[in-house]
């Protein structure tokens, strides 16, 4: 075979050739914290255009997005443009990586913010950390992230576990008579929804509810029919489901339906959430009384939200109701980092890093923003919501002002 | 557990099964005569529920009647895909290579999808996809009961055309021994390209059924084709009879795992038999020992 | 067998071996660790299912396996991240090794097409008892110990470590060609029927050679759950790692000893800079698949042997020799090609 080496023989000065011009790459590392006048501060992110996520990571664009230009409509970050520089993940946690390094090192991003979802977040604040760059978030607040041990990862979302506590401490409180005597916990085996279920389940056991249906279901289900009718036959008042998405929520409503089980109070994790990505798949008329907690709603009064509305609506179109929570998230995200860059009065990582963990109290749309020493957002006020008609309104804590009247019994089905 | 939810689960099973049954059929008729393992079924069969998305959303076109629009043109697909790519493959390691350029055409359908409809998920409306009926004291949806008659129309068109026709009988004929039947005359070519073209058709049917029954985006095709390609080894490579009785067997055994005892359980309990059929019977159900060469 | 002279070998390593100090900045050599992972697994992947013709979507059960140990391991002895965990990736490999044994006495039972399901029906029961089980974290996952090396360090010892395993697994993949075992190997993929009557002890031989691939897979899971410091079980039972691994060899050039490494190398650095470069993700995917069309279509035994034969067949043309004498034409003639 003499003559494939005359293959491999060109392929060696092939590899030569490439070697030499690797040669000529120049290597940098991270960037500096000053930025001249008249340049613009570039935010880095890593957003997952495709795969899995890929329909959050598309709302979170249109949230960085809004923000960038309300800020840059006022101004800028101590008078430097915003620029955004966005890379696709795949929903990928090795994409993730490679992104971040890449943001920091090859593009000199100033600042970088979370991607979305649990799963990434950590490889991702792992990642940057090594820099000693700061990672703001705005979703991927499973207990499961602040456990790993890391000083740069903020999340001004909701800390998941207790979502559920207002609602159930809303059913707890109903008066005898109409208060609900059973219930039904379904959840996806996800490290964003389980946690949930169990500290709202402590809660509604206290209160005399009986649990009929108990059970857990692997995410990778695609047939939800047969356990959304063994929830159904169990013929539970309350239901409380953990799911992480609008076609699981969907295929239960539908499955209910079916079934002609009308609980009278139904509440999901995750999916009615999604504005219009949730009741155009389930229909508008079947969304009445859907309940989901959450931290932030379309018709919102805190800082910043009705501007950032109105900015949704005339950019996308739609009303309040059909913006979904992840928007809000990623334009927490920026206001907590403009908040953070205005008071160390520079980009400095480090700076923000340690004024972040100061105990400070921030504000953004979804309300004000303290982190502990976690990263955790500890002063997030959790709230549930309910589609009422078209509208989706904040009805608990009962205690806030804001809270609008409970539909209950959920109407049937189509009413 | 009472028995009457094992009962619905059995049924929610059957008439699931059957729809998995149409889908698959397509993929073994195609393994059947061309040895092609075409891993972009189930990208297709989101390209067929998408279609009806689009008939019936701008077109107000029902679900069903849209499916003479939509069954022909997968058809054509199928035949262009053939001509294109399939016909090229030649050589020993011809299944394994087929199983690759499947994929790649898989991912630029997924692709171009996700630019046409964007990534959110969407689900098929009609009146019969939320209503159902009373039967035997069980709320029956409407859809599942369409899905399955459909399935059952489809499929037996299929069976009478490949036990009654001339055409038939050399699709069988190259089924069972391509080069035999290349000798008695048959066109195997010709076979081949309309049996492609027949295997992605059945695609637009179970799609649209799929379409109704779950909210759907591109990704959802990883799904599908892992269950397609267990269901058609299951049943036996190659084996029609196979591919219906392996489909709903997997869905009924799913559904009834998930509701006596947990649906974590569900996908093990079907691998495990999965594995211990192919133990005792590495030919699968219904497969011929060697009709293949390995 | 493909004679390549050992200096330009040796002129490739150097390349490799200089390359993180050549090119320091990190998204390259990230690119570099996580191309060198794929290209040690795409060769050990090819040790078996290239030599025999059992073509393996299960690869991904030792990957997992491999991941599962490191983070396990150094997340339950309160190991301190940093080098100490480099000792674990052997280990992981070990037990790898252990998994694939009963994993192969299920799967090697069936012949080929029934063997591609099987691996990918077994792949999936691992990748749900990860998820489901309780020692595993469930799908919280499992987040290893932080490793306090700053970015511009960080990559290097992970790059090294994985060209060692990459030379491993080209060093036993080319030892295995060249040994009588390689020879049985590929007497299975030519017709397994006529090795048996031959006397080859196919069961024997197929059940080494898969332990033997999973030994260097589970390693390079073990290495990249170190890396990426996170793991779920979703994303390291992946089952598009399965087909990219398959795909590589394939692309590069099935059953060869080279084939694999450039499949590697050009698949992967390719993939992670597209996705880097388009954000535009659907558009990616168009991109990808209709490269990976026109490779397949027009190099349909892989680049190596497709570029190879080209190579000859203009020189044989210089020299007037009838290029039909080209061994390196299919992958029958390749299997054949070492004799």
């Amino acid at each position: 075979m003499k003559r494939n080496g005359r293959f491999f023989r060109a392929l060696g000065v092939t590899s030569v050739a490439v070697a030499s011009m690797a040669l000529m790459v120049t290597t940098s590392g991270a960037s500096s914290s000053t930025i001249a006048k008249g340049k613009p501060v570039t935010i880095g992110i890593s957003l997952s255009l495709s795969g899995d996520f890929s329909s959050d990571g598309l709302a979170f664009k249109q949230g960085y997005e809004l923000w960038q230009s309300a800020v840059n409509k006022s101004g800028g970050l101590l008078g430097h443009q915003v620029k955004l520089d966005i890379v696709s993940d795949a929903s990928s946690p090795t994409q993730v990586v490679t992104n971040y390094q890449k943001l920091i090192s090859l593009d000199h991003v100033n600042l970088t913010v979370g991607p979305f979802s649990s799963l990434l977040s950590l490889p991702a604040a792992k990642t940057v950390a090594r820099y000693g760059y700061a990672m703001v978030e705005g979703a991927g607040g499973a207990p499961s992230v602040f456990q790993a041990g890391l000083t740069n990862l903020f999340d001004v979302s909701m800390p998941v576990k207790d979502s559920l506590v207002p609602f159930a401490q809303w059913i707890a409180a109903l008066p005898k008579s109409t208060r609900p005597t059973t219930a039904a916990y379904v959840t996806t085996n996800d490290a964003f929804t389980e946690p949930q279920i169990p500290v709202a389940q402590k809660i509604m056991v206290a209160a005399g509810i009986k649990t009929k249906y108990n059970s857990v279901f692997p995410a990778e289900t695609t047939d939800y029919t047969p356990i959304a009718d063994a929830v159904a036959a169990a013929k539970a008042q309350v239901v409380v489901l953990g799911s992480v998405d609008v076609p699981t929520v969907s295929a239960f409503m539908q499955a209910f339906e079916q079934a002609h089980y009308n609980p009278k109070v139904f509440i999901a994790t995750g999916g009615p959430d999604q504005g219009t990505q949730f009741s155009s798949v389930v229909g508008i008329k079947n969304a009445n009384g859907m309940m989901v907690p959450n931290a932030w709603y379309g018709s919102a009064t805190t800082a910043g939200s009705p501007a950032m509305v109105a900015a949704y609506v005339k950019r996308f179109g739609g009303t309040p109701s059909t913006i979904s929570a992840d928007v809000a998230e990623a334009y927490s995200v920026g206001q907590v980092i403009a908040e953070a860059v205005n008071a160390t009065k520079g980009f400095d990582n480090a700076k923000i890093i340690k004024y972040l963990h100061s105990g400070v109290t921030l504000h953004s749309v979804q309300g004000s923003v303290k982190f502990d020493k976690l990263g955790e957002n500890n002063n997030a006020t959790a709230f549930t919501f309910q589609w009422q008609g078209s509208n989706f309104v904040q009805i608990n804590p009962t205690s806030n002002k804001a809270s609008k009247p409970v539909l209950f019994p959920k109407p049937v089905w189509g009413k | 557990m009472n028995s009457s939810a094992l009962i619905h689960a059995i049924l929610d099973g059957i008439l699931t099964g059957s729809v998995y049954a149409l889908m698959a059929t397509g993929l073994t008729l195609i393994f059947g005569v061309m040895d092609i393992i075409n891993v972009a079924q189930g990208i297709l069969v989101i390209l067929g529920a998408y279609l009806s998305y689009t008939l019936s959303v701008h077109f107000g076109i029902d679900l069903f009647a849209g499916l003479i629009i939509t069954i022909p043109t997968l058809f054509v697909v199928g035949i262009v895909v053939e001509r294109l790519f399939m016909a090229r493959l030649k050589g020993p390691e011809r299944v394994s290579m087929s199983i690759l350029v499947t994929y790649a055409i898989a991912l630029v359908i997924e692709g171009a999808l996700n630019m046409i409809y964007s990534i959110n998920v969407i689900q098929l409306k009609a009146w019969y996809v939320n209503r159902s009926f009373l039967i035997f004291g069980i709320y029956l949806p409407y859809i599942y009961l369409f899905g399955f008659i459909l399935a059952v129309v489809l499929l037996a068109a299929l069976y009478v055309m490949l036990y009654r026709t001339r055409f038939g009988a050399s699709i069988r004929a190259s089924l069972a021994d391509q080069v035999a039947a290349a000798l008695v005359g048959i066109n195997v070519k010709r076979v081949s390209t309309i049996c492609f073209g027949l295997g992605i058709a059945v695609t637009a049917a179970g799609g649209m059924v799929y379409g109704a029954t779950n909210a759907f985006n591109a990704s959802t095709s990883y799904d599908l084709i892992s269950r397609l390609l267990t269901i058609i080894v299951l049943g036996g490579m190659g084996s029609l009879g196979g591919a219906l009785l392996a489909a709903i067997l997997m869905v009924t055994l799913g559904d009834v795992v998930a509701v006596v005892w947990s649906p974590i359980w569900s996908s093990p309990t079907f691998f495990f038999v999965l594995v211990v059929v192919l133990s005792l019977r590495p030919q699968g159900l219904f497969g011929k020992r060697s009709a293949r060469v390995a | 067998m493909l004679k390549v002279k050992p200096w330009l070998w040796a002129l490739a390593l150097v390349v490799f071996a200089v390359f993180p100090i050549v090119v320091s900045n990190p998204t390259y050599t990230t690119i570099g660790v996580f191309t060198l992972l794929f290209m040690a697994c795409a060769t050990s992947w090819n040790m078996f299912s290239g030599y025999s013709g059992y073509v393996s979507l299960g690869t991904g059960i030792f990957y997992g396996c491999g991941a599962y140990t490191m983070a396990l391991v150094s997340t339950h002895a309160h190991m301190a991240g940093g080098e100490a965990q480099f000792w674990l990736v052997p280990l992981a490999g070990l037990v790898a090794m252990v998994v694939s044994v009963p994993v192969g006495a299920i799967a090697l039972r069936v012949r080929r097409h029934t063997f591609v399901v099987i691996t990918i029906a077994l792949f999936f029961v691992f990748q749900l008892l990860a998820i489901n089980a309780s020692f595993t974290g469930g799908a919280a996952g499992i987040s290893l110990p932080i490793i306090p090396w700053l970015f511009n360090y960080y990559n290097l010892p992970f790059y090294y470590v994985a060209l060692g395993i990459v030379i491993f697994a080209t060093l036993l993949s080319a030892g295995v060609r060249r040994s009588r075992f390689g020879l049985q190997l590929l007497a299975i993929r030519d017709d397994e029927d006529r090795a048996l009557g031959l006397g080859v002890r196919v069961t024997a031989v197929k059940m080494t050679g898969f332990t033997m691939s999973a030994f260097t897979i589970g390693m390079a899971g073990a290495l990249y759950a170190m890396f990426i410091g996170q793991i779920y079980p979703q994303f390291v039972f992946e089952p598009n790692f399965d087909i990219t691994v398959a795909l590589m060899a394939f692309l590069g050039g099935f059953g060869t000893l080279l084939g694999p490494l450039l499949g590697g190398l050009i698949l992967e650095a390719s993939q992670q800079y597209l996705t880097l470069s388009f954000s535009n993700g659907s558009l990616y995917l168009i991109l990808f698949g209709v490269l990976f069309l026109l490779v397949i279509l027009f190099m349909p035994q892989g680049i190596v042997p497709a570029v190879a034969k080209w190579w000859n067949d203009r020189a044989s043309k210089r020299e007037r020799e009838p290029a039909a004498m080209d061994p390196v034409t299919g992958p029958a003639a390749i299997g054949a090609n070492p004799r």
